[in-house]
């Protein structure tokens, strides 16, 4: 029946293996420790937005990031379980209203990882004079890197990501945004990152 | 004073931790077996002085002296005496504590209970069990000292975190440390057996009950801290893949896994190492949570403040500790040689295996998406957060393959099956599955998830049952009695084996809890003012009014709903938005009514300060006690499981036992008790040291 495998003696893949995985495990915690853990790195500022095609939060209808190109994108990820978001809300409708005469500007909600009717309800409570689409499996989010909610995205006639705000858009933030990044964006008076 | 003298004997215990190290190997060393009798006293001294530093904690506690730091920060003239005593384990430094008391009692008693037995073994479990000692009491007293005095003396205590102002709560950590710390018994011996050479099945046989005690204490915890973030945290769910969940759910799962393959090495004299590393790699683990919740490393919600230096000692006594036992396990296992080859891919052994592999992907995908944070940050990929969708995508599968071998893993005989075997087996639950996948899908379920796992269910259950049937009416018809004192007789025969399938009972029944409370729920959340309502499936909730409600430590808000189906009156239920004044957090407090197995589940996150609106998150969780229920079930399979009567069968171990007592009837001239037994250790020395062979 059973065969006896003749002994090796020697030190097999497997153990070098493990030990390898246990040395990087230490090297991977030492590391840990005197890391952030809310770090982000800001891979994503200069490079080309990624890709968005996802259902409207309202109509049956996809809505895709590329059918904007030539005019600069506010993508504002929020979701209604989101504290942060109500704060900035009446300042995101502030500067959709402030721009919405240019026909080169556009703002776009991403409502993420949310239930749709509980979306709906937010925007009635809060009011809404912007366009958003869902993600409802955090697709987008995931290739944009978001890490926690809200987050906002600026995106240039070219399809180039040319800012990222994380938290809330209030105050300063409001008009850091206005003054030094959309503004020179919609008169093509930004510096090329 | 009294808190100086629990400090006192803290050191001491560092003191004598040390000597529990030193003298077992300077015992092995001069082959003088009076050092490991030291080894053993310095250990049972050690209970005695970490105890009397646990009882100086409490005195404080019930004594309200705030003058020790950490009495001040988790503890209140007002709370309740229960919480005041729980206080204890409600911060780090008592947690510490806490961990290295039930050490220093667990390995007091192994050395009680296997001294005699097992007295080779001795040496390397008193050493191994004090260096973790060592490492836990160097972290308390340098880096974590619960006994530290704070001048001005404050008036009153911050207050323990209203969060874990709860029943479950306060018995979640112990728990969960008995099943840390009872792995850490298992993987002594181990250690033994690899330092020793003695790789046989003794030291498998030897902490059986250790094993299935600590899988049981870690069982309780997970399901007791599952129980409280479900209806104390107020978000309906009983598991949300917190790294500090999943660092207790890690070794779960690896100790499940050892408890299932060491049946192979004990059968079939297989997987001899695997069942080393299982067992090494669930007390590390166990470690590595530890690791992971007290350094701060990953934030959740669990997590206490980073400290890079207490993090730094932790991460090196980690490494010092995989290290040593992984080291030794590839180094002492390059002599080993595995003795039997696989008969066939159909037989139990090969299930053994999958079974094995099935846990441990499972372990790895929980570990990656733990460490998942900081690899990002380590390797500067795109920050992205793991959540619940990432574990229920790659886990789901993994589950539903386990809970399928559960159904063939304990019938398919050893060896090799024949197909007539699997015929007579599967072929009847294989059609009852087929009938319940029909029923299923014609009851209107449809989601592929839940159709898949009950068909499973469904196939496992009629396995168990067939089973049941079979070995209850065969031992009817031979003591003529009825059947249900048949399968009696037939559980008497081998209660292990039934004990086991009673536990896998309760895993279907958990399952079925699992699949309905969180396929099948309904989930509300809206602004509600008074008078209004909202359906929820069937059911019917109207808010009737908001108002001011107080209790002893906290202020705070309360909702009347009236819950109905249909236009009957089911019950009133009455969430509350709490803040507890001295420690200035909110609360959410649940509101569950119950409905056979499922619940009615209010809360109110958010209230408006003139009280005419709230925030109502309702849902209806069907089965969801099943989870408990079934968690109960497991948890009596086990129990009978460690209580049963040993078989007396003539075992391998037999020789062993019986070596020391040879001894004993040679002429003894030393009269002295340390004497006589340090001259039978002296003999059983000689056998051992030298020989460091395989059995």
């Amino acid at each position: 029946m059973a065969e006896t495998k003749s002994s090796s003696g020697g030190v097999r893949g497997w153990q070098i293996a493990l030990l390898i995985g246990i040395f990087g495990l230490i090297v991977l915690f030492y590391k840990g420790l005197w890391g952030n853990p809310s770090y982000i790195p800001p891979v994503l500022i200069g490079t080309p937005a990624p890709a968005i095609t996802a259902p409207d939060l309202y109509q049956p209808k996809e809505v895709s990031l590329s059918q904007f190109r030539g005019k600069v994108v506010v993508l504002n990820f929020w979701a209604s379980w989101c504290q942060e978001c109500k704060l900035e809300h009446q300042t995101l409708l502030e500067l959709k209203d402030r721009f919405s005469k240019n026909p080169n500007f556009v703002m776009l909600g991403v409502n993420y990882q949310d239930k749709e009717d509980l979306a709906q309800q937010y925007l009635k409570e809060h009011g809404n004079n912007f366009d958003h689409i869902r993600d409802a499996k955090g697709r987008i989010s995931i290739d944009y890197g978001v890490y926690g909610v809200p987050e906002t995205f600026v995106i240039d006639q070219n399809g180039v990501i040319r800012h990222k705000q994380i938290g809330p858009i209030i105050g300063e933030t409001y008009t850091y945004l206005v003054e030094q990044v959309i503004e020179p964006l919609l008169n093509g008076t930004a510096k090329a990152s | 004073m009294i808190i100086e003298l629990g400090h006192f004997a803290v050191i001491t215990a560092l003191i004598l931790a040390m000597v529990g190290i030193a003298s077992p190997i300077i015992g092995l060393k001069k082959r003088d077996a009076v050092w490991v009798e030291v080894g053993k006293q310095a250990v049972t001294l050690n209970f005695i002085l970490i105890s009397i530093g646990m009882l100086a904690m409490e005195y404080s506690y019930l004594m309200q002296d705030y003058s020790v730091r950490y009495v001040y920060a988790t503890s209140n003239s007002k709370l309740p005496i229960f919480y005041k005593v729980a206080g204890l384990w409600g911060g780090h430094e008592g947690s510490l504590l806490l961990w290295s008391w039930i050490l220093s009692f667990f390995c007091m008693l192994a050395a009680r209970i296997h001294w005699k037995t097992q007295p080779a073994v001795m040496p390397y479990l008193i050493a191994m069990q004090s260096t973790v000692m060592t490492g836990f009491l160097l972290l308390i007293l340098f880096l974590s000292n619960p006994f530290e005095r704070i001048f001005p003396v404050p008036p009153d205590g911050r207050d323990l975190n209203p969060l874990l102002q709860d029943p479950a709560m306060v018995m979640h950590p112990p728990f969960l440390y008995l099943g840390y710390v009872g792995l850490s018994i298992p993987f002594s011996f181990a250690m033994a057996a690899l330092f020793s050479g003695r790789l046989g099945e003794e030291w498998i046989k030897a902490t059986q009950r250790w094993t299935l005690m600590a899988w049981l204490c870690l069982t309780i915890g997970i399901l007791m801290g599952g129980y409280w973030a479900y209806y104390e945290l107020g978000w309906g769910g009983y598991w949300g893949w917190d790294p500090v969940e999943n660092a207790a759910f890690m070794p779960w799962l690896v100790a499940t896994a050892f408890l299932h393959s060491v049946m192979v090495q004990e059968s079939r004299k297989m997987f001899k190492v695997w069942n080393l590393f299982l067992i090494i790699l669930a007390f590390s683990l166990s470690l590595i949570g530890t690791f992971l919740v007290r350094s701060g490393i990953l934030s959740s919600v669990h997590s206490f403040a980073a400290d890079p230096g207490r993090g730094l000692f932790i991460l090196g006594f980690l490494s010092f500790m995989l290290l040593l036992s992984f080291g030794t396990l590839i180094f002492r296992s390059a002599k080993l040689k595995s003795q039997i080859e696989m008969d066939s891919v159909i037989s139990r052994e090969a299930i053994f295996l999958f079974n094995n592999l099935f846990f441990l992907v499972a372990m790895v995908t929980v570990f990656i998406g733990t460490l998942y944070p900081l690899l990002t940050e380590a390797l500067q990929f795109k920050k992205v957060s793991v959540g619940p969708p990432y574990y229920n995508t790659v886990f789901m599968p993994v589950a539903l393959g386990l809970v399928f071998l559960m159904g063939i893993g304990p019938y398919i005989p050893w060896r090799k099956a024949s197909v007539q075997n699997l015929k007579e087996l599967f072929f009847m639950p294989g059609l009852i599955a087929l009938g319940g996948l029909a029923v299923f899908a014609a009851v209107g379920i449809r989601h592929s998830y839940a159709l898949a796992g009950l068909t499973v269910v469904c196939f496992v259950a009629a396995v168990i049952f067939i089973d049941f049937a079979k070995i209850a009416s065969f031992w009817a018809k031979r003591e003529q009695v009825s059947s249900l004192q048949g399968f009696l007789t037939a559980y008497k025969k081998n209660p292990r084996r039934l004990s086991g399938i009673i536990t896998h009972i309760g895993v279907l029944v958990m399952i079925i809890g699992i699949i309905f409370s969180t396929i099948y729920q309904t989930e509300k959340v809206m602004i509600m003012k008074p008078g209004e309502e909202v359906n929820l499936g069937t059911y019917r909730i109207k808010l009737i009014r908001l108002y001011g409600a107080q209790g002893v430590n906290w202020e705070g808000q309360e909702a009347l709903f009236n819950v109905y189906q249909g236009e009957t009156l089911l019950t009133q239920l009455r969430p509350q938005k709490r803040f507890y004044t001295v420690s200035q957090t909110p609360t959410t407090e649940t509101a569950i009514h119950q409905i056979y197995t499922g619940h009615i589940f209010v809360t109110i996150p958010e209230v408006a300060p003139d009280g005419s609106w709230a925030r109502v998150r309702a849902l209806h969780n069907p089965l969801v006690l099943w989870v408990w229920y079934g968690g109960a079930i497991m948890g009596i399979g086990v129990i009978l499981n460690i209580f049963r009567k040993s078989r007396t069968k003539v075992s391998a171990s037999q020789p062993e036992t019986t070596a020391p007592e040879v001894v004993i009837s040679l002429p003894r001239p030393a009269q002295e008790e340390v004497l006589h037994r340090s001259n039978r250790w002296q003999t059983f020395l000689n056998t051992v040291w030298p020989g460091r062979k395989e059995v």
